[in-house]
Order: C-alpha cells, then structure tokens, then sequence
C-alpha cells in the first residue's frame, strides 16, 4: 500500500501541473477566439465571394455597364503557376482595372487536381472563371462551363477578331464554344529562337575537336560521340543517357518519331498524304532506335543508370561534364543547361560543356523537331455557371485583346520594361533584361498575364514586331554570349532554330491535344501503353545484343494485347475532323 | 535524479559483480546505437546541407553534409512571403487545440471503455474500431463538411479528428495496465466515474498521454490535406505546411513550359532562377520540421518521469 | 481479472431480477456518467465516420459528380470485375501483401528492439539523444527520403562504394539496385525501418514506463542477467500492448503505403514494386473513375474485417489480451 500513498501524494503535484495546463489551454482558447472572431467573419464573407457578387451586379445591371464599378471575381487556375494574388496588385493587372474596373482573385491549384475539380463538380460551386487544365472535360461534361457564343456576339468583338479562324475547332459536340484556349496564332508565325522544344544534344566541344561538322543522321552522330569517348578514355565519360523517370519517360520513348522526321504528335505519326495516324510505339522505327541504344549499351557507350535515376538524377549528371549526348526536350532539362550555361557566362572554358542541339534523323530526311504553329485545344479558360456577371467577363477578356493590352501583357511599358528604336523595332536594353527577374515578373504581372488569358500567344503584330520578346531577334541576340555567337557562325545560323527545317503545316497540330475522355478506351490505352513501354523499354536496351529480337518478340506480343487499332481509328478520325475545321 | 529504475538496479549490480557480459552487452548496445544515429541523422543533415546549398549548384549533385556554396537564399526565398506568419500561427493554433481537444477526448472514452461492467463498452468498442478500416470516400466527406458548415472554418481542423481510434486503443491498453489497488482504493473512497477518470486516471496516464500528445501534435502540423480540401479559397486560415505546398509548386511551376511556344519569354534568362525544386524541398523540409521537432525533447521528460514514478518504491 | 467492481455493481442489480430492456436500462441510468462520457462521441462517430458511408454505393454506379443520386447510372459489380479480372491483379495483390507483411514483421522486431535496448542504455542523456536522433527520418517526407534512398543505390552511390572497395564487385559491374526486381520489397522495407524505427519505438518506450521495477530487482535476485531481464520483465511487461497493435495492424495487410512504392518503382521493378493503391491510382483516380477507388476500398475494409476478426480471436483462444 506504499505505493498506493505515493501515488495519491503524486496526484497533488499531478494537479498542480494540470491547472496550469487548464491555464496554458485556456490562454490558447482566448487567443484562439481572438483570432477566430475574425476568421469566422471571413468564413461567413468567403462563400460570398458568390453572395457578394449579386449586389455589385445589381448594381452594375443599369443594362449600360458603367466600367468603373469595381467589381472583384474569382479565378481559379488548375496548374500551379505562380503565387495567390489580386490581380490589381500587379502593375499590368492595376492598368487592366483602370480600364475595366475589374479585378480578379487569383487562386492556383495546391494538391491534386482532379480532388479539387471533383469537390467543385460536387457542391456545383464553383470560381467564376477558371482554367480546369486537365480536367477540363468532367468540367464540361458536369454543365460548369456556360456558352460563350452569344455573350461573344455581343460583347466580342475582339475576340472574333482573334479566335474567329479557330471557331471551327473550338466548338464542342452541340456546336457552342465553352472556353478560350490560349496558344492561337496571330499575325505571322515566328519560331522560337531558342530550342525548347526536342532535339538531339551533344557537348560543344565534342563539335569544336570534330571541326563542326554537319551531324544530320543517327549513326553520324553516334559516331561522334563514339569517337570523341574513345579519344578521352582517361575522363571515364558517358556516351548518352536517356530521361526515364515517372511521366518524362516519354524523352526516351518519342526519339523514333523525331528521327523518323514527325513533330511531337504525342503517340502517333500522321502520315502526310493519308493523314492516317499510326503509333510507332511497336513500329520499325521505335525496334531501330532502341537496337542503336541497344547496341550503344553493349559498347559500354550508354548509362544503364538512366532506366532506375530519377529526374534529379539526371540533371545532376548533365550538369557533371561527363555525359557526352541525349536525347531530351529543351526545357526539360532548362535547368541543367542554365547551370552550364551560367559557370560559361563566368568561365568561357566552360563553354565546352553547353549542349547544342542537332537536327538528326535516321537516314539523314528533312527534319520536324519545332513545332508547328499549333492550337491547342483541350485547354482553355471558361466561365462557369456560378458567376453572376459573366458579361463583365467577357468584356474584360474582350479587352485583353486589344493590340495596346497585347503589347502591356508581353513587353510592359514603353521605356520600363521595352524600348522602340526609329525603324518602329522593339527592343530591350541589356539593363531591362537584367531587371526582369522572377520578382519582377510576379510584381508587374507578366508571370500573371503572358499566359492563363485569352491573348496573342505567339506570331506577330502588324508592324511585324514579334508577340513575344524572346522571338524578337533583337532581343535575343542580346541574350548570346561570343561563344553562342562563335559556335552558330559555324554553322552559318543566327539563332538555334535555324539548325532546323521549318515546320511544315499540320493544321491538326498537336494530336496529343485532341480531348479524350477521361476514363475512354484512348485514355486507358495510352495507360497501358506508357505501362508495357516502360517495362519492356529496359529490358530490350539491356539485353545482349544476340537476344534483343527475341526480346523485341516478347515487347511484340504483350503490346499486341492492346487494342491499338481502335486507337488508331479514333485519333484518325479526330484528326480528319480538325482538318476539315481548319478549311 | 532522473535515473531510471532500471539503472538504479543495474548500477548496484554491477557493483556487486560486475559481470563480464553485461559490460560486453553495454559495449556492443551503445556502439550499435551509435551507428544507428549515424545512420538516422543522415538523412537530415544531408538535407539541411542542400538548403543551405546554392539551389544551381545542388543540381549538380555530391552535396553530402556540408554545402558547397553557402547561401541562404532559399530560406529567404521561402521565407519572405509574407503569409508565412500568420499561416504559422494558424499552424500552432490547430496543433496546441487539436492536441489537448484529442487527447482529453480520447482518454475521456477509452477509461468508458476500460470499465468492465459498463453496458456499452463493448458495443463502443467496436464501433470506434471499425471505423478504422473504412472510409466514406473523398466526395461524401466533403459534402457533410460543406453541410456542417464547416468549409471556410477552423473548426474543420478539429472536429473532424475529435477521437483518434489509434489513441483511444493505445489509452485504453494504458488504463488497464494500472495497479488495481489504486483505481480499487479510490473507488473504495466513493469517487464517481468522472473523478476518477479526471484526478485519478488522468494523472497516472502521463506518459501514455505525452505520446498520444506527440502523436497528434505532428499530425496536426503536418496536415496540409483538409486546408487543401475545404480552407483553401481562405488565406486567413491557411497552415505553414499549405503555405510550403504552394511555395513548392510554384517553384515547379516556372520550370515547366507552357503549352506551346514560348510564352514565356523572359525564362530566355539563364541564371534567372535562382531556386529549383530540389533545393526549395530541402528547404521547406527543414523550415516545417524542426518546430515540431522541438516538442520532443520537452515531451520527452515525461516518459522519464513516468519511469521514475513507477521507480519510487519504499 | 478487475472484476471487483463489476461484481459489487451487479450484486446490487441483480436481486431485482429485472430482464431484458428494462434491465439494461436501469444499468445504463446508473451508468449515467460513463454514458455521459462516451456517447456524445458515439454521436460524433456516426455522423463523422458512418454517415459518409452511403458513398460506398459510388462503387456500383458509372458516378458522375454533377449529378444528383437518382441521376445516377447503376453498373452493378462492374467495377469490382474490372479490378478482379485485370490480369495484373493477383500480382499488385501479391506485392501488396508482401510488402505490408515485411512492414509488419520487420517493422515490429525493430522497433520492439530498439525499445529493448534503449531501455537498457544507464545514460540518461546518451538515451535522451539516441532517442531523439532516431525518430529524426519520420519528419523527411517520402520525397525526400526516396531522393536520398536512390542516391545511395545509384551506380556511383555509397554502396556500390563500399562494395567496389571490399573487392565485392569489379569496376563497371556496379549493381543496378532499383533495376533488380527482386531487391524492390527488400529496399522498400529497410527504407520503412530507417524512416520509422525510432518513431515506432516510442509507444513501447511509454509503455515501458509502467513496469513495476520491483519485478527487475525480484529477476536480480534470481541471479537473471541482462538479456534475461530483457526477456522475461520488459518483453513481457509491454506484451499488451504489442499484441493490442499487432492485431490492429494485421486489419491493415492490406494498405502497404503507396509513396515509396511510387517513388522507387520505375519500369524495371514493376513486376514488384505495383502495388494496390498505385493500381487504383493509375485506372480509378488519374482516369478520373472514383467509383473504382471506392470499389477497392471497399475489398480492402472486407478483408480487413475479415483479417481484424480473425486475429482477434486467435488472441482471444490463446488467452492473450485482445483489441476487444
């Protein structure tokens, strides 16, 4: 029973420490309320972001709309592309209300997005405008979009202006247009200067000890690299390496598509004169990549790595100036490059280590790595059937698209951000390209306004200024250090892009932006597909060279479980369709 | 002062006849618990090195315990948001709530469920513990939040996790591992169920208690996924965790393209970014875990005292 | 075992020979305080966790948010035949399994073990910081901890190192870890155990608290030495609560994590590495299909059930302590 006594002795002390526990607890409880007074107002003003709105639009709805009624709406946006803001913090954004007298609380996408769609689908609340991304179709397919075609009618007249050669292709099933995409042309096309977009890479100066030569097939510039490997035994280098990791594993699984002279159609070749898709994931051209890759394995010129490193991995590697080639889309791998591309802006020796990209096909055929003008019409911003005044929306967005308001969301401010010399070209000083920095993008707007709006995406204007900066030449040739300059003198070119042929017209450009259902036989046989590639893709680069048909034999007959005819159907009847929207 | 029973017997022990075993054990106990510090505190200096690496040059690779290049851009990049500090404290708010509102509730339940005579200790039983293996689904979770009124609310992140079924059992186990005599002795003295719950059990549960306590406390900060679901259209209520989420995708975000074209013109500035994800994962890593990591040492006091609770013998 | 009170209780009770309803309810109005207590919570537990429970119909319908129950389109078991039928499943199902049994196995040694022997560590201080180190990893989110795994494991990591340096391996034929299949289930649950050891120790070590010291000085007298007292004080002084956990965890074979097996997987491994939730995720959510992430749930908490009630009633005949 000693214990016993202890124990109640111990209660006591027990009870002292919990009072002051009671005490801390009760602190925080009124601390607590303190705050949450406050917060529980905002709870009960929040929702009304859609109770709210009606007494402005009452207000608003003396029929002539007067802009200067400020009224806020909320817009909601499926990618995660910048920081929460009103748009009127912004120095575009504050002009754009001035005009309008509207402002827009931004909201981007935190955890998964189709979670977040589906609550929304759920309790039919949603923001006033948003930008579903990929789950634009269960938006649509829930009725949260309305029709834009009378309001476009009506207040539009931009819009028209801009969008009215797409209308064909943006019309859904019952012939309305529920959403803007963003990636319209305007004026001429002018390419990107730069490689964002696929190409073979290789290190300079792998091209500077060869002399520069002209690389335009596969086996030339496995060659080089062969070669250049061997003279350098002492830096234990890596031939190539190959981008597997998670959903980039399409870097190693769409070269054969690129040598065989395609753009980036996603999982098909379309036959130029046919317009028959085909996938190529089983083809010849897919068995004759992977054979060279197969082959480069064997010669120890191939990091088997590259089947289990993930993406950090990987750039950790590009970065190490020992892998000599890939493989790899210009901005997926925008960071390594930047690292190199900044120790030579230090360090002109460094230079050496910069990729460069090659336009290399197969037997040496005209190339297709840029993209096409294209259209991208399974991604958009719409209005949705909780918003109250969506004439005022489409006013502002009718607004946007003025050349003035184009010329704010991309350039900014005449003798801010860009300068105008006496032939009417616009420019930008060395000191403005060194002010806009991330910060500044984010505080004048232009992280909010270059994209995620109707607009100008890409060509030019009618004075034949480009659209966007980084297409003006002169603005980037600003941008290129003397070895830039030296090594594209070589080849006779004056921007990257010029390696490459230009694009040929593929009005159905890109077919991987074809809608699919979520859910579809498409959708799940591009699951099974990336599934099967991702397995056998391994096994067929990795297996001795004498058993590489036997296992190509193997991929053959798990892929021909899949129903790939009917895929090949489906897109070619898509594609036959925007053909014909396109006329 | 805080030797532990244990010790106290062992000490004397060896004293007796210090036994050529026990030191061979106590050599190869601590050595092998060296190594495995070695081994668990790798993995968090490695990334406190990254955080305080230059985010280009942690591309590289090779950063191992030490940075390379020493900056701290990247907590100042993480830190200079200004919502930081109020999501912060809505952090601790929910944690220090949510953990005495859990642990006071589930203890409350688990001692109905200890008494053996009670007529629905069985069927409460059960019915807390099945809900440990079912789930409604995302959609009707959130319709029943939207109808409690809970959306846009603190109280979302309370009442939701108003029991822990896992406590409640570890509680439970507690309780009916007391001394009988006690709980007896006090019946004996005519305490009623809520007293002796409060002044006797309570009491004599701390060190179950402090666990249970850590156990919310990091789940409650850790939590980003209810502020995703039903809080995140209000900024007021935001968490630090949300908030890093948010800071971290964005850091993603200016790395991918859009679309199409280059929209994104001024991304043509090598040496721009001066963060990447890497880097802004290490550093949200440190920045959301060693708050919390703090409370374990305090905590850790009252498993010790537990120890010398029992140790007090006459 | 604590039957005292319960005896006196129903001593006072049962003279009155009251039966069925009524008697219950006398009981339940003298017990009116511990109803007080628990049902509240009851309530609380229905609407919270049995209300949303009308969403398991999801799982026999083509469900479409937007619309209301009625509108619904009834599919019947067609989604579970989707998951059944797949020929994939037996083996997501039998990786699911392995690597939740390796979870639970190696997950319970280790922690009980290093309990045991913190608990034996005379230092308070070198204990406090051995204690606090290793529950460091817990606080690592999966990412990271999968970032750092793989580094490791890489061709160049320590590792292949270490093994180069023993002379295990020669240079060129370093060992593609997370390219071996058969090594997937072997890094996943030493990955687990780094990450989660000295988390899991932590409610033995509260559990430890509890033993009556007088038990270690009666095993002294008898001449037991340190690993016997191990064995037969500590081991069996927090044996309740190891089984009450064990058994909870049996009820959850089927729920093997979904990060690290995400994170490490890659095309090499899949045959071992594709568990249950990555398959749901990659044809029920990622397709936008909630009604087959429900049907899956659905299995899981019918084997769990299945599972719970089995282990519980095994601890039940062999006289141990039980979850209820």
């Amino acid at each position: 029973m000693k214990v016993l006594t202890k124990m109640l002795r111990l209660k006591g002390v027990r009870k002292k420490v919990r009072k002051k526990l009671l005490l801390v607890c009760l602190a925080a409880f009124m601390i607590f309320t303190a705050a949450c007074s406050k917060n529980s107002n905002d709870g009960g003003t929040k929702p009304s972001d859609a109770t709210n709105k009606p007494k402005e639009t009452t207000e608003a709805k003396t029929e002539t709309p007067k802009p200067l009624d400020k009224v806020t709406f909320s817009y909601f946006n499926g990618v995660a592309a910048a920081k929460d803001i009103n748009t009127n913090e912004t120095t575009i954004g504050k002009i754009l209300e001035d005009q309008t007298g509207v402002n827009f609380k931004i909201e981007h996408l935190v955890g998964d997005l189709n979670t977040k769609v589906g609550t929304m689908i759920a309790s039919n609340a949603y923001p006033d405008v948003m930008i579903p991304d990929a789950a634009i179709d269960k938006i649509l397919d829930a009725g949260a979009f309305i029709a834009l075609d009378d309001l476009i009618e009506q207040y539009g007249p931009n819009i028209k202006r801009v969008y009215g050669q797409y209308f064909n292709q943006m019309r859904a099933e019952d012939g309305k247009i529920y959403f803007l995409p963003f990636s319209n042309t305007v004026g001429e096309y002018i390419p990107d200067p730069n490689i964002n977009q696929g190409a073979f890479w290789v290190q300079r100066r792998v091209l500077k000890e060869a002399g520069y030569p002209k690389i335009t097939t596969l086996d030339a510039y496995t060659d080089l690299i062969k070669n250049f490997v061997e003279k350098h035994k002492d830096e234990e280098l890596t031939g190539m390496v190959s981008l597997t990791h998670d959903w980039r594993f399409f870097a190693t699984s769409n070269p054969p598509n690129h040598l065989a002279g395609y753009p980036n159609d996603g999982n098909v070749i379309v036959d130029m004169t046919t317009f028959e898709a085909k996938t190529y994931a089983a083809d010849d051209n897919t068995k004759r990549w992977l054979k060279k890759l197969n082959e480069l394995n064997a010669e120890g010129l191939f990091d088997k790595s590259s089947f289990v490193d993930n993406y950090d991995q990987y750039l950790a590697k590009l970065t190490s100036h020992k892998v000599v080639g890939f493989f790899d889309y210009g901005w997926q791998f925008g960071n390594a490059q930047n690292a190199l591309k900044d120790a030579a802006k230090q360090d002109p020796t460094q230079d050496d280590f910069v990729y460069f990209p090659l336009p290399v096909t197969f037997d040496g055929q005209k190339d297709q790595y840029l993209d096409p003008p294209g259209f991208v019409k399974n991604r958009g911003l719409g209005i949705t059937v909780s918003a109250k005044d969506a004439a005022r929306i489409v006013q502002y967005l009718d607004n946007l698209l003025t050349d003035e308001n184009q010329i704010l969301q991309k350039w900014g401010i005449k003798g801010d951000t860009f300068e105008v010399d006496d032939k009417g070209r616009m420019y930008r000083t060395a000191e403005q390209i060194a002010k806009i920095d991330e910060p500044f993008n984010e505080k004048f707007g232009f992280k909010y306004y270059s994209w995620n709006w109707p607009l100008y995406a890409g060509g030019s204007f009618p004075d034949g200024n480009s659209i966007s900066p980084g297409s003006q030449p002169e603005v980037f040739q600003l941008s290129l250090t003397e070895k830039d300059k030296e090594i594209l003198d070589k080849y006779g070119v004056k921007t990257y892009s010029e390696m490459f042929a230009a694009p040929d017209d593929r009005p159905w450009y890109p077919a991987w932006g074809i809608p699919k259902e979520q859910g579809s036989p498409q959708q799940i046989w591009e699951t099974k597909k990336d599934e099967i590639t991702k397995k056998y893709f391994p096994k067929l680069v990795l297996a001795k060279q004498a058993d590489f048909d036997k296992v190509w034999e193997e991929y053959l007959a798990a892929f021909s479980k899949l129903d790939t005819a009917a895929y090949e159907k489906w897109t070619t009847e898509q594609i036959k369709i925007l053909i014909d929207a396109a006329k | 002062m805080n030797n532990s029973a244990a010790e106290a017997v062992s000490r004397k022990k060896s004293r007796i006849r210090s036994s050529r075993g026990d030191q061979i054990f106590d050599i190869c106990n601590i050595t092998f618990l060296t190594l495995l510090m070695i081994v668990t505190l790798y993995p968090f200096l490695n990334t406190a090195a990254v955080s305080l690496n230059n985010a280009t040059d942690s591309i590289k690779g090779g950063i191992y315990l030490l940075p390379r290049i020493w900056t701290l851009d990247n907590y100042s990049y993480v830190l200079k948001e200004a919502t930081i500090f109020h999501a912060t404290l809505i952090s601790i708010l929910r944690t220090v709530i949510g953990t005495i509102v859990t642990v006071f509730c589930s203890a409350m339940v688990a001692y109905t469920i200890t008494r053996q005579d009670f007529v629905l200790r069985k069927f409460v039983t059960i019915a807390f513990i099945l809900t440990m293996y079912f789930n409604g689904g995302l959609i009707p979770n959130f319709l029943l939040i939207r109808d409690l009124g809970l959306l846009n609310n603190f109280w979302v992140y309370i009442f939701p996790g108003l029991i822990g079924v896992f406590n409640l059992i570890i509680i439970r186990s507690f309780i009916e591992g007391l001394p009988e005599s006690i709980l007896e002795s006090a019946r004996i003295d005519g305490a009623g169920d809520f007293k002796m719950f409060y002044s006797i059990v309570l009491p004599l549960c701390v060190p179950v208690l402090a666990t249970v306590a850590l156990f919310s406390a990091v789940y409650q900060w850790n939590q980003w996924f209810d502020v995703f679901l039903y809080n995140s259209s209000n900024i007021d209520l935001s968490t630090l965790q949300y908030e890093l989420q948010k800071i971290l995708q964005n850091s993603n975000a200016s790395l991918t393209p859009k679309s199409a074209g280059d929209a994104f013109a001024n991304a043509n500035n090598p040496g721009g970014n001066t963060v990447t994800p890497f880097a802004i994962r290490a550093t949200m890593t440190i920045v959301a875990s060693l708050p919390i990591i703090m409370v374990y040492p305090f905590l850790q006091k009252y498993f010790v005292k537990g120890m010398t609770v029992g140790g007090v013998k006459g | 075992m604590e039957s005292k009170p319960t005896m006196t209780t129903s001593n006072l009770v049962l003279p009155k020979k009251p039966t069925g309803l009524k008697r219950f309810g006398i009981k339940l109005l003298e017990q009116r305080v511990l109803v007080l207590m628990s049902v509240p919570f009851l309530v609380w537990l229905f609407i919270f966790k049995y209300m949303p429970l009308w969403g398991w119909t999801i799982a026999f319908q083509k469900y479409k948010p937007a619309k209301s129950f009625s509108e619904q389109k009834w599919v019947g078991f067609d989604h579970f035949n989707f998951l059944f039928q797949d020929e994939r499943f037996i083996r997501v199902l039998r990786n699911t399994i392995a690597m939740s049994g390796i979870n639970l196995v190696l997950g319970f040694v280790t922690a009980i073990t290093l309990a045991l022997l913190l608990n034996e560590v005379r230092k308070v201080a070198f204990k406090r910081i051995v204690q606090t180190v290793s529950y460091l990893p817990h606080f690592i989110s999966w990412v990271v901890a999968a970032s750092i795994i793989q580094t490791t494991l890489s061709t160049d990591g320590i590792i292949n190192e270490l093994l180069l340096w023993f002379g295990f391996i020669e240079k060129g034929n370093e060992i593609l870890f997370l390219g071996i299949p058969e090594y997937f289930w072997g890094i996943f649950g030493a990955g687990s155990v780094w990450k989660d050891v000295g988390w899991n120790t932590i409610v033995y070590l509260a559990a430890m608290t509890m033993i009556d010291p007088a038990q270690y000085e009666a095993a002294e007298m008898d001449g037991a030495g340190r690993i016997k007292r191990m064995w037969y004080v500590t081991l069996p002084g927090i044996k309740p609560v190891i089984i009450v956990l064990l058994i909870m965890n049996i009820g959850y074979l089927l729920e093997s994590g979904f990060e690290p097996q995400y994170l490490l997987g890659n095309g090499m491994n899949i045959d071992y590495s594709e568990n249950l939730d990555i398959f749901v995720l990659k044809y029920g959510i990622a397709q936008g299909n909630y009604s087959l992430s429900i049907a899956a749930g659905m299995f899981k908490t019918i084997i769990s059930f299945i599972l719970l009630f089995g282990a519980n009633n095994i601890a039940k005949r062999l006289g141990e302590s039980r979850l209820f």
